[in-house]
């Protein structure tokens, strides 16, 4: 088995032209980790994966593999594997040749290389389906030959360009767990670009938000979910709502904060921002739908919401409201569903309460969906 | 009423066009087993191959289509590579230059061939001389300058219908291949080459049509290489003769062939195709798809094998067939006609001397008409019966002489 | 630019890219520009035995202009009329076949583009197959029908229409026909390939609307197949003025096309910077021509080729 090696990246700009793909990006990848570039589309993700797999010269900075740098060795040379957006398996041969072509490469006999290939089908559990063309193959088969294919290379890092987009929405699920099972399998270091937080979440150790060719924040999934580091961060991963307003007063990690539509809020400010707010800064609070509670009026004390309910929805596990926010964006609020009844709240004012921890304040900022 | 009045008009609109399209060619088709010599459809006289035989007995068509395959086989090398680096240059060329580039890999095609010619010419001449080789130098060779030329323009060609394919390339595949430690070599041979099989075999097939049948450039550049094209014009500049026919028949009927056989598996890929996707998962890895029987479902298919059950017949046919018989009938029945023609004549002579006789009794010569004596030979009678044995017809006498022998004429200058 | 070739090199590996780019230069400058030079530089030289060739006579000259326009020096004639003559009418003739074969083949592309149906395959392929066959067998085939004894005059003078057989040769018709046969392939394919994707629902929308066929073809397809029809035209009208086959086969002995008076100062007279000139003037005006057209009708180059 080939062990995973680190891959790190050191002050990598990427320009085309006059425009800045990536921004001056630092990163740590441990070896054997299954880490992943979360963004939106057009944010400099892939840029960065084709930097690491040799595809493109970083315009400056470094990309090392191993602690080896990578500058000048072509993608032939390096030991990664990369997992193409549209798979790019080889149309003309059929499976089990493209499993195998990594060998054929390197000159292997055919009968070597089938046994590879038949090794390799096996573990993606497609035995006996090596002489079809990759065109007779179903979406989530071809997704795993492509996997095959890279693994049959013995790259050391496997860089997968959003290899789920493709497949429908039970298959993307059931492919994430597979995924990871392949991965702590093989042990390799994983590189993963997503714009599906979703995906990012259940399969990876650590997350990289991107926006805009910056990376925002670099921590494990729960990090990034609970203690966001950016408004941006706060607002891509995961479902949030917003609060703009002022600052009133900060005493240790706790600030008050005057907002535009719901009174004053108190929150945390969140990790990365400690020392950076002041009274009187613009602020932003971002409260998960599922951190709220239902309130009696009059027993709020001061972490509370009151607005008025627009609209209200049933999803099965939860029930959703609506209410009205400032900005013209709706406050969501998901109430899990126990059984309790639940009376419609529709037009009247309703008040929520929430634990202070689960209320992270930051400096306010660009939102992702701005 | 209207519509149906429009469709017939479309139909018989259709039907004059592939008149004109292909009946010149059905016509040429037949000259070439009717006996004149001259090609003609009209009179039929007699079913004969001997025209191919002459075609296949002329050494400067053989010569020339030796020379023809050897240009084809350089012009398609030099084309087909050129029009792929070309196409695949026009994929990854720097934007502000594209159009620039385009426009001059595209202008052959609609430069005159005469120019292409000329140019290419000119310019390698230059080359030589600055080069100081002497004129028997491989730059000045007409096998050199017929391919150089030819493949100006014909690299165009092959370069648009390799950029077709091309634009659907995914150049990620090329990338996976790299990516697996593939070098830009591998990946190339490995990947895109069979990626652009297809098209690479039809550029190669245009190409070679292309060289095979130009005439405007290599007429200035085919040296001491006369191609077959080359030799055809200069036969059928020169006098025309049914083998020329036969050729162009030959060439008809391999195409033909071609086209159908084509077809035929173009045909045959579908339905192979189809039957594999009908097919279950456990028939396709057992083996055991039940694909169609060659020929049914495909026409194209069909006809390929009429055509060549045809063409063995006909060949067998020609082996054993002779036409000396029919074209000693058509000989025959010629010479009965212009015995009965000469004999009429005589008649009427006779008749007119008996005239003549009766009025002025001793003046006229005997052999009588003004103009007639360079028809002498022919109307005498011993004459006639010398020629039957003789090869040569006096070409055509029907047409040639048809007005000389007008009982009317004749009469004119009688008087 | 070094960068540039830098980046190519990696792009394809330095190998695969030197070849690619040092074919697409052969090509390209080898092939198509230098040789196009040097043909011009030529049209301006005497025309010198090789020895002289770079001597002191070899010096520039507009004489072979000159000749085609003024004749020889000392001539009877003020100009050259014979030359000219033989030009403008090689230039009408060719735009004349061009016309043609636009009127002609227009209706069969926009059958073969706008109907389904198998027989439309075999309908392209009777419409490839004599293209696969000749240029000079298919000027053959002409020469045999239209002869003086030819299958044309038999039928006609069979049937009574003629007394005595008529020359079609001597009086070009021979020669129009042939050409117009000879190019109907590269006037149909464009226009085809433009129909065939137009949307037939715009069609009937049109004719749904009340519009009359011919008007359906003025305002709707027609200028759809713009393109298409820029791109026949212009290969047809290139290709005719071009021709050399079928005006040496099909043309009467009186009347020269212009690329035969080329081809005679070629191989008849040796006088090559005459033929030369003769070339590029052929050349330029060809190609400025097509240019103007192409302005006329706005449409660009890139759509040649299609």
């Amino acid at each position: 088995m080939v062990a995973g090696v680190g891959v790190d990246l050191e002050n990598l700009w990427i320009r085309f032209g006059d425009f800045v793909a990536v921004r001056d990006a630092n990163v740590n990848i441990k070896g054997g980790d299954f880490f992943s570039f979360l963004g939106p589309s057009g944010c400099g993700k892939t840029t960065i994966l084709r930097a690491v797999s040799g595809f493109l010269e970083p315009s400056e900075g470094n990309v090392l593999i191993g602690g080896k740098n990578m500058k000048g060795v072509g993608p032939n040379k390096r030991p990664t594997a990369l997992i193409f957006q549209n798979l790019a398996l080889f149309p003309l041969m059929k499976v089990w040749e493209n499993i195998a072509f990594s060998m054929e490469i390197k000159g292997a006999s055919a009968a070597e290389r089938r046994k590879r290939a038949d090794e390799l089908l096996e573990m993606i559990a497609l035995e006996g389906q090596g002489d079809k063309l990759p065109s007779e193959l179903s979406g989530g088969q071809r997704q795993r030959v492509a996997i095959a294919r890279a693994l049959c290379a013995e790259p050391h890092v496997l860089l997968l360009d959003e290899p789920l987009s493709a497949l429908d929405l039970k298959l993307r699920q059931h492919m994430r767990t597979e995924l990871r099972e392949i991965q702590q399998r093989v042990g390799i270091t994983f590189i993963y670009i997503t714009h599906d937080q979703g995906e990012a979440l259940t399969m990876s150790d650590n997350i990289a938000v991107m926006r805009a060719g910056v990376i925002d924040q670099i921590g494990e999934g729960k990090t990034i979910y609970n203690d966001p580091a950016t408004p941006f961060a706060a607002s891509f991963v995961g479902e949030n709502n917003v609060f703009r307003g002022k600052v009133k007063r900060v005493s240790g990690d706790r600030v008050l904060v005057q907002s535009n539509r719901s009174g004053e809020l108190l929150a945390r400010i969140s990790t990365a921002n400690l020392g950076r707010l002041k009274e009187g800064d613009n602020a932003m609070i971002f409260i998960r739908p599922e951190a709220f509670e239902l309130a009696k009026t009059g027993t709020e004390g001061d972490h509370y919401v009151s607005a008025r309910v627009i609209n209200e929805e049933f999803e099965g596990n939860v029930f959703n409201i609506f209410m009205e926010g400032d900005g013209g964006k709706e406050i969501k609020v998901s109430l899990p569903n126990l059984g309790q009844s639940f009376d419609s709240h529709k037009g009247q004012t309703m008040t929520l309460k929430y634990d202070v921890k689960n209320a992270v304040a930051m400096p306010a900022g660009v939102l992702a969906t701005e | 009423m209207n519509l149906s009045f429009l469709r017939l008009s479309i139909w018989l609109y259709l039907a004059i066009f592939f008149a004109y399209l292909l009946g010149p060619l059905v016509i040429m088709s037949v000259t070439a087993f009717n006996s004149p010599s001259f090609p003609s459809a009209t009179p039929w006289e007699c079913l004969t191959f001997e025209w191919f035989s002459a075609l296949f007995q002329d050494t400067r068509i053989l010569n020339g289509i030796k020379n023809s395959l050897l240009i084809g086989a350089g012009t398609v090398v030099l084309s087909v590579t050129m029009g792929l680096a070309g196409a695949l240059m026009l994929t990854q060329i720097w934007p502000k230059l594209r159009a620039t580039y385009y426009t001059v890999i595209i202008a052959p095609i609609l430069i005159p061939g005469v120019v292409l010619g000329i140019s290419t010419l000119v310019f390698w001449d230059r080359i030589n001389r600055m080069l100081g080789f002497g004129p028997d130098s491989l730059l000045s060779s007409g096998l050199f300058l017929t391919i150089v030329g030819q493949s100006t323009f014909i690299a165009s060609y092959c370069m648009l219908v390799l950029v077709a394919r091309l634009q659907r390339y995914d150049i990620a595949l090329t990338e996976a291949a790299l990516d697996l430690g593939a070098t830009h070599a591998q990946a190339f041979r490995k990947v895109l080459l069979p990626f652009m099989r297809p098209a690479i075999a039809s550029a190669a097939v245009l190409a070679f049509l292309a060289s095979f049948e130009n005439y405007n450039t290599t007429t200035f550049t085919f040296g001491e290489y006369p191609t077959l094209t080359i030799e055809l014009a200069q036969k059928v500049r020169y006098g025309i003769s049914p083998a020329i026919s036969a050729l162009a028949f030959i060439i008809v009927v391999l195409t033909v062939f071609a086209a159908l056989a084509n077809e035929a598996t173009i045909r045959r890929r579908e339905l192979v195709a189809a039957a594999r996707r009908n097919a279950t998962v456990a028939e396709l890895s057992g083996g055991r798809v039940t694909l169609p029987g060659f020929l049914s479902g495909n026409t194209a298919a069909v006809l390929l094998v009429v055509v060549s059950i045809a063409t063995i017949v006909v060949v067998g046919t020609a082996t054993v067939y002779s036409p000396d018989q029919c074209i000693a009938d058509v000989r025959e029945q010629k010479r009965l006609e212009a015995e009965k023609r000469a004999e009429e004549l005589r008649r009427k002579r006779d008749e007119e001397r008996k005239l003549k006789a009766e009025q002025a009794p001793v003046t006229t010569a005997p052999s009588g008409s003004t103009g007639s004596s360079s028809f002498g030979g022919v109307f005498d009678p011993n004459a006639l019966q010398g020629v039957p044995s003789e090869p040569e017809e006096e070409g055509g006498a029907d047409s040639g002489f048809g007005g000389a022998f007008d009982p009317n004429t004749l009469q004119g200058s009688g008087n | 630019m070094p960068r540039i070739l830098k980046d190519f090199l990696s792009r394809n590996g330095t190998g695969p890219g030197l070849v690619m780019l040092g074919l697409v230069l052969f090509w390209t400058v080898g092939l198509i520009i230098l040789p196009q030079l040097s043909m011009l530089d030529f049209s301006f030289r005497p025309n010198l035995p090789p020895p002289e060739m770079g001597g002191p006579k070899d010096v520039y000259t507009l004489e072979n202009y000159k000749y085609l326009i003024y004749g020889p020096e000392g001539g009877s004639q003020a100009y050259n009329t014979v030359d000219l003559m033989v030009f403008f009418r090689t230039l009408v003739a060719a735009a004349c076949v061009t016309v043609f074969n636009l009127i002609i083949c227009y209706p069969i592309a926009y059958y073969l583009g706008q109907t389904k149906g198998n027989h439309i395959r075999v309908f392209a392929l009777m419409l490839i197959i004599p293209y696969w066959i000749n240029e000079i067998l298919r000027a053959f085939a002409l020469r045999i029908i239209f002869g003086e004894t030819g299958v044309l005059n038999t039928i006609f003078t069979g049937i009574g229409l003629f007394d005595t057989p008529f020359d079609f040769i001597r009086n070009d018709y021979a020669l129009y026909a042939g050409l117009g046969y000879a190019y109907i392939l590269l006037m149909i394919f464009p226009i085809y390939n433009v129909i065939e994707s137009l949307d037939h629902n715009q069609i009937e929308a049109a004719r749904d609307l009340g519009a009359p066929w011919w008007r359906i073809h003025w305002r709707v397809v027609i200028p759809y197949a713009k393109p298409g029809i820029s791109s026949g035209c212009t290969m047809v009208f290139m290709l005719s003025a071009g021709a050399l086959a079928a005006p040496q086969i099909l043309g009467g002995p009186s009347s020269l096309w212009f690329t035969q008076l080329i081809y005679q100062q070629f191989n008849d007279s040796s006088d090559w910077p005459q033929g030369a000139a003769y070339a590029v003037v052929l050349l330029v005006t060809c190609v400025l021509l097509v240019l103007a057209v192409m302005r006329l009708f706005k449409v660009n180059m890139g759509d040649i080729g299609k």
